[in-house]
This record gives structure tokens, sequence and C-alpha cells, in this order.
């Protein structure tokens, strides 16, 4: 017949222990969780930041609509006459390809 | 080679095989699903499907993939060369990002100070803000013009597209369209991007009329928040001005814009010409107009940016007044997709109409709904923005990297091991 040698308990941790011994695990757990959930939000902050920065150089402008812009409405004068024209469709704008049938 | 015209750029971004760990976070955030490789192998980028929006390059955990194509030294030879006049094309989203690579607090705007140390450089501006309402008058107008054949029936002299109208200023996006959906290529507006409006007017009326310089002496470099704009001036179509010369008999080759700068790239640039941005002077170029611009330029760089700006001007292109509220905050924000309904009086016809806008940032998620609508003929919008880059060009590929990726916006979820 085999036999056992059964220890009861390897380690002695009384109530008062065991509940620190938690409490300090929760706390390390919970740092954990808040820095990640904080690393998320500041991956969108770059976004945000960038996008105010923006924003308040609009207010700031003294001019905020395009067609307000006072150099914009003379180079039309002097050069592309008014938008469309067919000077400034030969300039301003574009065609695009049908890139599935390239090559 | 397939998917590209002749003489284009078919590698801008490609993956270290050395940092590269297979970790799979580059195929949250490709737009495309044009990176190869099973999880835990070395990835590789499909040239035909990228369509170089560079968001791979910004959220990569381990800064494998890289910007290959770096023009510093090349735009440096041309600053030391008296006889060229170079011309810095400077985006909106730049401004507020550049301080990022000296060490400044992001979203800092430094548009002073990034004129003063272009000047120490050696760069005449042409800001891209300027561009950007040069655009929205040609963009608009045109929106204005197919408003008034569809909507309201009267003849037209303009060849025009289809509606709804997308806008053209993303080059990601209009890549994306030519390679997975030319069947909206009518959609596109015909107006080209803020940066190819500017590299043909300062070889024409920048040529002439502000710097007397001739278009040939003239180099464009483009200073952008974006790696996709390295594709797009690569493109063959763009030497309008060459050919406007052409016709007035000079002959003489070259292309709209010359060569591109990323944010990254510009802040190498200084660093390699001892710049210190930190401690450059300020300079507000107020006698250039080509650095003139209104705030409805300036919010180019934000997704949503466009359309507001758009609206201030069509409001007043259709009813003759001036919108009352210009924060038009139904099209700011991070959502996925953004709509807004705006009704005014036709100035010309005393007839109500009502504009139904859209605006999306992300093409995989939410782009992609938008032109099914369209291509099944049901979309109830009549004018939708895109960007590719979530956030709009101030996150776009070309902006500083910060180690933990930029653009997590709803892509939490790629934290998930099983995602």
């Amino acid at each position: 017949m085999a036999h056992y040698d059964y220890v009861e308990k390897a380690v002695n941790v009384s109530r008062r222990e065991f509940l620190q011994i938690i409490g300090v695990a929760g706390a390390v757990m919970w740092t954990g969780v808040y820095v990640a959930t904080d690393l998320v939000q500041d991956r969108t902050k770059y976004i945000k930041m960038r996008a105010q920065g923006i924003y308040k150089d609009d207010l700031k402008a003294k001019v905020r609509q395009s067609h307000n812009n006072p150099a914009l409405n003379e180079m039309y004068n002097k050069f592309a006459q008014k938008p469309l024209s067919p000077l400034a469709e030969e300039l301003f704008h574009t065609r695009y390809v049908d890139r599935t049938k390239l090559g | 080679m397939r998917g590209f015209q002749r003489q284009e750029l078919s590698r801008i971004i490609e993956i270290d095989r050395k940092k590269c760990k297979g970790c799979d976070s580059c195929k949250v955030f490709c737009p495309t699903d044009a990176i190869d490789g099973k999880y835990g192998t070395v990835h590789r980028i499909d040239s035909y499907k990228c369509v170089f929006c560079g968001q791979c390059l910004v959220n990569c955990p381990f800064g494998a993939p890289t910007d290959v194509v770096d023009p510093v030294d090349q735009i440096i030879e041309k600053l030391n060369d008296k006889k060229v006049t170079v011309v810095a094309a400077i985006a909106p989203a730049v401004r507020v990002a550049i301080g990022e690579e000296f060490g400044m607090e992001p979203g800092r705007l430094l548009t002073e100070k990034l004129y003063g140390a272009m000047k120490e450089a050696g760069f005449k501006v042409f800001d891209i803000n300027y561009a950007a309402d040069h655009t929205i008058m040609e963009e608009g107008s045109e929106l204005l013009a197919k408003i008034r054949h569809y909507m309201l029936g009267e003849p037209t002299e303009h060849h025009l597209g289809a509606l709804p109208q997308f806008t053209s200023c993303c080059p990601a996006w209009v890549r994306y369209v030519e390679l997975n959906y030319p069947q909206i290529i009518p959609n596109l507006s015909s107006a080209k991007s803020p940066m190819m409006m500017a590299g043909s007017l300062a070889k024409t009326y920048g040529s002439t009329e502000v710097w007397h310089v001739k278009p040939e002496d003239i180099y464009v470099v483009g200073v952008m928040p974006c790696t996709a704009k390295k594709f797009e001036c690569s493109r063959p179509e763009f030497d309008s001005a060459s050919q406007y010369w052409e016709k007035q008999g000079h002959k003489a080759l070259y292309p709209d814009v010359d060569s591109n700068l990323t944010t990254r790239d510009l802040a190498r640039l200084f660093k390699k010409l001892n710049i210190n941005f930190n401690t450059s002077y300020d300079f507000a170029d107020g006698d250039n107009p080509l650095a003139q611009y209104s705030g409805a330029g300036t919010i180019f760089g934000n997704t949503g940016g466009v359309m507001e700006a758009a609206l201030r001007t069509a409001y007043f292109l259709i009813t003759g007044n001036e919108l009352e509220n210009l924060e038009f905050t139904p099209v700011r924000g991070l959502k996925g997709i953004k709509e807004a309904a705006l009704t005014m009086k036709d100035n010309k016809t005393g007839k109500d109409l009502t504009l139904k806008v859209a605006v999306v940032h992300g093409i995989k998620e939410n782009a992609v709904p938008l032109i099914e609508q369209v291509v099944a003929g049901n979309s109830p919008y009549h004018f939708i923005e895109v960007m590719n880059c979530p956030g709009g060009c101030v996150n776009g590929g070309g902006q500083p990297i910060h180690a933990m990726g930029t653009s997590w916006v709803d892509k939490w979820k790629a934290m998930l091991p099983w995602s």
C-alpha cells in the first residue's frame, strides 16, 4: 500500500494576511486595466489635438470663406477669369484613369 | 505594370524584413487589404492594391513599414542652385504637426514659425490653404453647375459628371476608386487636388505675376502630411503648366509638382540644414498673395473640413447671402459617417432646395457602404467627402510617428489576440 505524506497547509496564511495579498493583487490588476484604457485613449489624442489646432487657425482667420479670399479673387480677375472658365478647366481640372484596364 | 501608368511610382512604402514581427497590426489599418503574409511571418505589400496612404507606417508597433522615397538631398541641391526658385506648397495639416518632430506638444499651430524656417532654408512659400480656397471655388462651382442642371433642370455649357459628387482631394481615395470602382469615376469631382492646383498655378500665374521667373526655373515641392501625395505627383497627366506654355510657343517639359516632402521629411531637411526649428523666427509673409488664405482653406486638413468649407461657399453661391453660423458642427468630429442637410432658397429661381451631404473617413469601414449606394443608384446624397485616413489629413501617413500609433478610432479590437 502506497504511503501518502500529506501536509495540510504548505504556507500558513492568516485571514488578515490573505486579505492583504488579495488587496495588493487587486491593485496591480486595476492599475493594468487603467493604464491599458489610457493607452487606447492616447492613440486618438493626436488626431484630436491636431484637429483642434486647425480649428483654432479657422477661428482666428480674418476671412473665413473661400469666396472672400481677396488674393484668390485677384488671381481670378487677373488670370483665370472665373471658376470653370476654359482656362480654369485646362489648368485646374483633371481626368481619371480606369486602372483595372492598365497593363 | 499592372494598375500603373507609365512613370508612376509603384513602390513608396516597403516593409523592412528585419523589423517585421508578423504581428498583423498593419492589416487592421490597411484600407485595401494590400498586406500579404501569414501571422508570425514577415509581411509584404502588394503594390497593385496599395494606395500608399501610409496608415500601416504610422501605426506599426515595430516601425517596420518605411517610406522609401527620399527626396531630401535632391531638394537641398535645388535650394543651393541660385538659378532655381524652389517653391514649397505647404499643406494645412503640416503646421499643426511639425512641432512634434522638435519636441513640441501635438496640435500646436505654427504657421509663422514654419514660414520663418522655410525662408531660412531658402524656399518661397505657396500656402496650400490658398490652393484649398481655390479648390473650393472650382469644386463648389462644379457642384453648383450639377445642381442647377440635374436638380433645377437648367441647361449647361459644361461637360458635367454625375451626382452625387465625391471630393477628389485625397490621392489615396482617387487611386482606390480607379482600382476598385471605375464605374463611379464620373462621380469624382474633376477638380484637381489643392496640391496639383498649386503646382499648375505656381508655374503660370506665380511665374508671371508673383516671382517673375521663367516657369522652367520654378521647382515646386509639395510639403504634405501624406505619403500618397508622392504617388500623385508622379502621375503623368499633371503637366498642365507645361502644356499651357507650349501653346504659347515656349518649349520645355516639366511636371506641375516636381517633388514631395512629408512632414517627417521636412523635419529631416531642417535638421540637415542645421535649422533649429525651436528657435527660428516668425515670419508672416504678408506681401505674398499666395500665402493669403481663409479659415475655410485651413480646415481642409480635418475630416469634414472640405465639406464645411464647401458649404460656406455653396450657400453663398446659391442664396447670395453668407451662412450665419459658420461652424457647421454636424460634419465635425470622429464619427465614421457624418450626414447633414442644408435647406436654402435659390437666388435665381426662388425655389427651395435641400443639399444633402455626407462625410466619411476610413475607406474600408465607412466609404464602401456609401459607394455601394451610388453604384446601386439609390444614394440620397448630393456631395460626399472622402478622406482615406482616420481623422483626415492631420493623421496622414506622412505625419510624425508615435510609437503607440495614432489612428485607433474604433480599432481597439485590434488589441485582442483573436481579431
